[in-house]
């Protein structure tokens, strides 16, 4: 199957063309900055944590449609969720959650999101 | 005589493959190019009738190998305007440029001395300059490309008044393979022997779509890889003139390269082999030699000239797209068979990929010049790189499929 009709599909271009999570936070509990040296992707992912609980999260980026995608599903995700649950998550479920079925090439655009948010915990934990 | 890229086509054998149910339009040649069926065979024939260690033995296979391991050299030699002597094969370009660096460089370079290069350089011909210069105390001294994204030889001559005899080593790519831009070698070599500097040139964008005579540019070192050429992977050259290779030290040390051998020291061969310690890559300069054999035949100014048309085809459509901004010059014969571009508001991997869907294979990211892109403020561009066998069509389906993608993300 030619992988552009999963990723480029309607569903998903809504998500691209109406982001709601983008955007960064006034007061965040921890910042993280993430770069894809191949391909020129770059994020800054924030986070608002309070009682253990992650209560917002979001993004600037200069990144392409899979990246952008994937940091609308994963931060819809973690927002509500407790520290210790998204520490817990691995790529695997991660990857699967997103459901993109992405080459391998653009696996790494959609890890982007998840490994900024893995060191901005790891930035707050060593807080 | 004009080339016919149609005809061409049939001699490579991948072109006739099926992309999702598309004919493929292979324009990532900058990348790597494809290989006529001539080239295969004639690794194939190796392997099924000469393969033998060179240099090694008296028996017939050993023998037949050297030949044409050496008959290969020769093909490379007077393919680029130089002797046998003086043509090294190498894995490619990056190994090429480093052991300029780590043969030459090292040992000539020394503190607060200057290594000229420019802003668009790709890491291969940036990163083993900063890496000799760091250990040596040396400094790198950058010529900027202008708006239109060229250099003149006046700004390298400007540098030289500047730093007169400081700078030793102008290390310069002959055509960038981010702008496309053909440099002024001839010009700069010119200005650096007035200063006593030797001159690195990187060819590997350039040899594949240009006629090169290292002895009419006046370098010193010219570099380039077999696979952009049509050539086999994991084969390159490294041109050293005559007059350095006695002073040259060898780059790595083992079976093949020695002249007599005691338990405690050892002398040199002369030069190659003295610069090819162990068995070389026979195959891979036999593939090159017939790739250059193939080039010939079709002949390196009717190249020139198909990909000058693609160029002004492309130049010309991507101008009428008003989201495209296009790095390099406009002006189509001031540059190789490449484009490189940006889309306002479109990441250049999404390009890249809606491309790939319709079997357009392009190339998306920073193209291994990542400093000049971040100047520039570009996070990622797209380049179209096109070879003898890209057709007019193949331009047309690239245009096509850009509209697409600017339609499937507005």
């Amino acid at each position: 199957m030619n992988p552009n009709d999963n990723i480029y599909r309607q569903e998903l271009m809504d998500i691209y063309k109406n982001p709601v999570h983008k955007g960064a936070l006034s007061d965040p509990s921890a910042i993280s900055h993430k770069k894809n040296p191949m391909c020129g992707d770059e994020m800054d992912l924030y986070l608002k944590i309070e009682d253990g609980v992650i209560k917002d999260a979001s993004y600037t980026e200069s990144a392409c449609v899979v990246s952008v995608i994937a940091s609308e599903i994963l931060l819809e995700k973690v927002i509500g969720k407790k520290v210790e649950a998204i520490n817990k998550m691995t790529k695997d479920e991660f990857l699967t959650d997103l459901g993109l079925n992405l080459s391998t090439s653009r696996v790494k655009c959609a890890m982007l999101v998840f490994e900024a948010v893995k060191e901005a915990l790891e930035k707050y934990a060593g807080k | 005589m004009k080339l016919n890229a149609e005809e061409l086509k049939k001699d490579f054998p991948i072109l006739k493959r099926k992309i999702y149910d598309h004919e493929i339009v292979y324009l990532d040649n900058a990348a790597s190019s494809q290989k006529p069926q001539v080239v295969i065979d004639a690794i194939a024939d190796y392997y099924s009738n000469h393969n033998a260690n060179v240099h090694r033995g008296l028996h017939t296979l050993s023998e037949e190998a050297t030949e044409l391991y050496e008959n290969a050299r020769k093909t490379v030699a007077d393919f680029i305007g130089a002797v046998p002597q003086e043509v090294i094969f190498t894995k490619g370009a990056t190994e090429s440029l480093n052991r300029v660096a780590i043969n030459w460089a090292l040992h000539n370079l020394g503190k607060d001395d200057i290594i000229l290069t420019t802003d668009f350089e790709h890491h291969s011909n940036l990163i083993p300059w900063q890496e000799k210069a760091r250990i040596v105390g040396a400094k790198l001294e950058f010529v900027e490309a202008d708006e239109k994204g060229e250099v003149s030889a006046k700004q390298f001559k400007d540098k030289f008044e500047e730093f007169g005899t400081r700078i030793k080593l102008a290390a310069v790519t002959h055509a960038s393979n981010v702008l496309g831009t053909i440099l002024p070698v001839k010009e700069i070599c010119k200005i650096a022997k007035e200063y006593g500097a030797k001159v690195s040139v990187d060819g590997a964008q350039a040899i594949p779509h240009l006629n090169v005579n290292v002895q009419s540019l006046g370098c010193d070192f010219y570099s380039f890889s077999g696979h952009k050429m049509l050539g086999p992977m994991g084969i390159g050259v490294l041109w050293i003139k005559r007059d350095l290779l006695e002073g040259l030290e060898p780059y790595e040390f083992g079976g093949g390269m020695i002249d007599e051998v005691s338990f405690d020291a050892a002398t040199w061969a002369a030069a190659p082999e003295k610069f090819e310690a162990g068995t070389p890559n026979v195959e891979g300069a036999l593939g090159l030699a017939t790739a250059i054999e193939y080039l010939e035949k079709i002949g390196m100014d009717n190249i020139r000239e198909h990909e000058i048309e693609l160029n002004m085809v492309l130049l010309n459509e991507l101008q009428k797209i008003k989201e495209v901004r296009i790095l390099g010059p406009l002006d189509p014969t001031k540059r190789t068979g490449l484009v490189s571009f940006a889309l306002d508001g479109l990441h250049a991997h999404d390009i890249a990929a809606v491309l790939s869907g319709l079997g357009i294979a392009v190339r998306s990211g920073h193209h291994c010049a990542m400093p000049y892109h971040v100047k520039k403020g570009f996070s990622a561009t797209t380049r179209a790189s096109y070879y003898l066998y890209n057709t007019q069509e193949d331009i047309e389906a690239l245009i096509a499929g850009i509209k697409e993608a600017i339609k499937t993300f507005s």
